[in-house]
């Protein structure tokens, strides 16, 4: 085994960093799949793209003479071929099977160099077998596929919720959620007509006289923005589903890579059923698995080293979802070693970033930006893994926030506070040089009357006390570039926040709080810093919504 | 406000259907050499041509919002019947100023690898159909002067018409 190790030693480093992801993905989509089925969804092009991964695995692994991988990867090919001719065959055991095989598929990979065990293949293999054989016999005779998804569904349940769901069973439906995409779609628009006939109804009451059926149309009006503030809310309801359906497969996923890294960690989850908008749900699982990776491989030290720290042999992943202020939660501590602030310290000099200010919190915000995520980097410097960026890049782009706390010798949490939904958005709508844009207010700490002679210039750079801490302002024009002349006269600053930073913009006016549609940009456009996205407002006309995290960090990588 | 920029926009697609029908009628005992279908327009008093094709509808130009830092050559977006449509600044990307919008300028909306892109242009366009053996290649010099995104030039009547690659105009990014 060693001097074969040894001969193949680099190729085998090829295989293993060429497949274990395909295999990951594999192993994602089954998962995915079982989701699908659950909504109700064959998964057809799921498979397909699946089939093709498995493919190339198998290619793989018989080009480097692992024949267990290779049958493994065979098998669920056969598999994928059957569920895709006979998509009613996808069942419970179905989906077991696929996802067993494909978490040894993962193993097997992972543990390629130490040569593979083919014992526990050919089990699965046998099984793959004689599953399809069972199939077979039972092919054509009618079983209704939507038998099996409810029966499915149903074993899925935990007990308290099949005995409350047991009296509403008959009044559930399967929905596509395409289709839930199109009502919240329209129902955007729905409110984009309410907030034009609000907007005509104010230029009327500028013009004439209160009457009668002007004090109608008012009441008309605030009962209709009510009416769809319901529809809203039900119709978010509807997309909601617990975090369970992502937090789900994290203790397996946790159990087989400690494993593979010779570590013993249980992972204790909490506010399972706290819901989000399955949209959000979809996007946020990688940047998950992303944290819980990290923290298993590089956050928690080896057994020796904890024996040494005094720490108990099996290390503790929490993972937590709570809901707050219409957002929600999810933190992720584990009780490793912590974040190395002089190594981040030394990449930042490397990196010429200006420290002089960093505050520690700040310090170790620092892992988020892209100069700090490459993989030999990290792991070796900040003791972090792969592509932190990348996962605050995706948090971002939900409009949500990504915080790390660290406490060396005690382990890390990363905090994420997400949006609900990410169709609707509360935003307070500003005017700069005649041009309106939209400022989640999520991320609005405060708006603020400018004051004479309160803006003073410190070195070119605008800065205001508020709340007592001096804070950067800048011209809103200047910013977003509007073309329009420097002026100190406007009116207003908005002070945009998130964690410990702050920003203040001027802008000319304050328009008011507004419920808009986010519709996303279009790569037409480029990839510009400062909006991140568009909207139509009550006039018709669109409106860019500002990135207030770009804009916060500008100030970091600037 | 939108109700009556659809107006205007179903005016013109009106227009764009009667002429349409117009050319298939004309056409239909016609030579049965190929043809190209093209939609023209005018930039600076040339005339252009895109494969109708690719033609989506033409608008009237409602009110653009610029969207700060966005690639060259664009000039912002619009709203589409409740979308939004990114509008290209053509006149720039073929060495022109800027367009000054005049109550003539129309969005041309085109649809390019199943993307929807407006293209902002001086005048109102028309619908041809040219013989495909009256198209020329441009100059080499034109050509190697980087406007690689020009096909051909067709001859009507006295009139020059400059057939153009919206996919090569449009440098889409992926």
């Amino acid at each position: 085994m060693a001097t074969e190790e040894n001969a193949f030693g680099e190729l085998m480093g090829e295989y293993i960093v060429e497949c274990l992801p395909l295999a990951e993905q594999i192993a994602d989509a089954f998962i995915q799949l079982e989701r699908r089925w659950r909504d109700g969804d064959s998964g057809a092009e799921l498979l397909a793209a699946t089939k093709s991964r498995l493919h190339t695995v198998k290619g793989n692994s018989a080009m480097m003479g692992l024949g267990p991988m290779q049958s493994v990867a065979h098998a669920l090919e056969d598999v994928c071929a059957l569920l895709e001719a006979e998509p009613t065959m996808g069942s419970d055991e179905a989906g077991s099977l696929l996802i067993r095989g494909s978490g040894l598929l993962i193993n097997l990979v992972r543990t390629a160099a130490q040569g593979a065990d083919p014992k526990p293949a050919a089990q699965f293999v046998k099984l793959v077998q004689s599953f399809l054989k069972r199939c077979r016999a039972n092919e054509g005779k009618s079983k209704r596929p939507d038998l099996l998804l409810e029966r499915r569904r149903s074993e899925r349940r935990t007990p308290e919720e099949a005995l409350e769901s047991s009296d509403v069973a008959s009044a559930v439906v399967r929905v596509d959620f395409r289709k839930l995409d199109a009502m919240l779609e329209v129902l955007g628009e729905g409110m984009i007509e309410q907030a034009a006939v609000a907007e005509v109804y104010r230029a009327l009451t500028r013009k004439t006289r209160p009457t009668a059926e002007l004090a109608d149309l008012d009441r008309a009006i605030l009962a209709l923005q009510k009416t769809m503030k319901r529809l809203e809310g039900i119709l978010m309801e509807t997309r909601l589903l617990p975090v369970s359906t992502v937090f789900g497969r994290f203790p397996r996923l946790v159990r087989d890579l400690a494993q593979a890294n010779r570590k013993r960690v249980q992972v204790v989850t909490s506010g399972e059923d706290i819901p989000l908008d399955k949209a959000v749900l979809d996007r946020i699982s990688e940047p998950l698995v992303h944290l819980l990776t990290n923290a298993v491989v590089h956050g928690i030290e080896s057994r020796e080293q904890r024996a040494r720290a005094g720490k108990p042999a099996e290390a503790t992943l929490e993972l937590q979802a709570r809901s707050e202020s219409g957002r929600v939660i999810i933190r992720l501590s584990d009780d490793g070693a912590g974040l190395d602030e002089s190594r981040i310290r030394a990449k930042a000099q490397a990196l010429n970033l200006d420290l002089r200010s960093t505050e520690p919190g700040q310090l170790q915000s620092l892992i988020f930006l892209p100069g700090f995520s490459t993989a030999e980097e990290v792991s070796s410097l900040a003791g972090r893994g792969v592509g932190l960026h990348v996962v605050a890049n995706t948090v971002h782009e939900l409009g949500g926030t990504i915080e790390v706390e660290s406490r060396p010798g005690h382990g890390v949490s990363f905090t994420l506070s997400l949006p609900l939904t990410l169709a609707i958005l509360r935003s307070l709508i500003v005017e700069v040089d005649r041009e309106r844009y939209a400022v989640p207010l999520s991320h609005v700490a405060a708006t603020v009357r400018t004051e004479p002679d309160s803006i003073h210039q410190i070195h070119g750079k605008g800065v205001v006390l508020w709340r007592g801490d001096p804070i950067h302002v800048s011209d809103g024009g200047a910013l977003l570039e509007t073309g329009a002349h420097a002026t100190t006269s406007r009116r207003f600053y908005v002070v945009i926040s998130m964690g410990n930073r702050r920003r203040g913009i001027l802008v000319d006016r304050l328009i008011g709080h507004q419920d808009i549609v986010v519709k996303s940009l279009d790569p037409a456009l480029g990839r510009p810093t400062f909006v991140s996205g568009t909207t139509i407002l009550g006039d018709g006309k669109v409106a860019c919504i500002l990135d207030t995290l770009g804009i916060l960090e500008q100030r970091m990588s600037a | 406000m939108s109700a009556a920029r659809g107006r205007a926009g179903a005016e013109d697609l009106l227009q764009f259907a009667d002429e349409l029908q117009r050319l298939s009628a004309s056409t239909e005992a016609a030579l049965p050499a190929p043809e190209l279908h093209l939609v023209t327009f005018s930039l600076d008093g040339e005339e252009y041509a895109v494969p109708i094709g690719q033609v989506r509808e033409v608008i009237r130009v409602a009110e653009i919002t610029r969207v700060p830092q966005a690639r060259e050559h664009v000039r912002g977006v619009t709203n589409l019947r409740g979308r939004i449509l990114a509008v290209v600044e053509i006149r720039t990307r073929m060495g022109l100023t800027p367009a000054e919008i005049t109550p003539r300028s129309r969005i041309v909306v085109v649809g390019v690898h199943e993307r929807m892109l407006g293209i902002l242009v001086d005048g109102v366009s028309q619908v041809v159909r040219i013989p495909a053996n009256t198209v020329a290649p441009a100059p080499e010099e034109v050509l190697s002067s980087g406007a690689d995104y020009i096909t051909g030039v067709a001859r009507r009547d006295s009139r020059l018409i400059i057939l153009l690659d919206l996919e090569k105009l449009l440098l889409l990014p992926n």
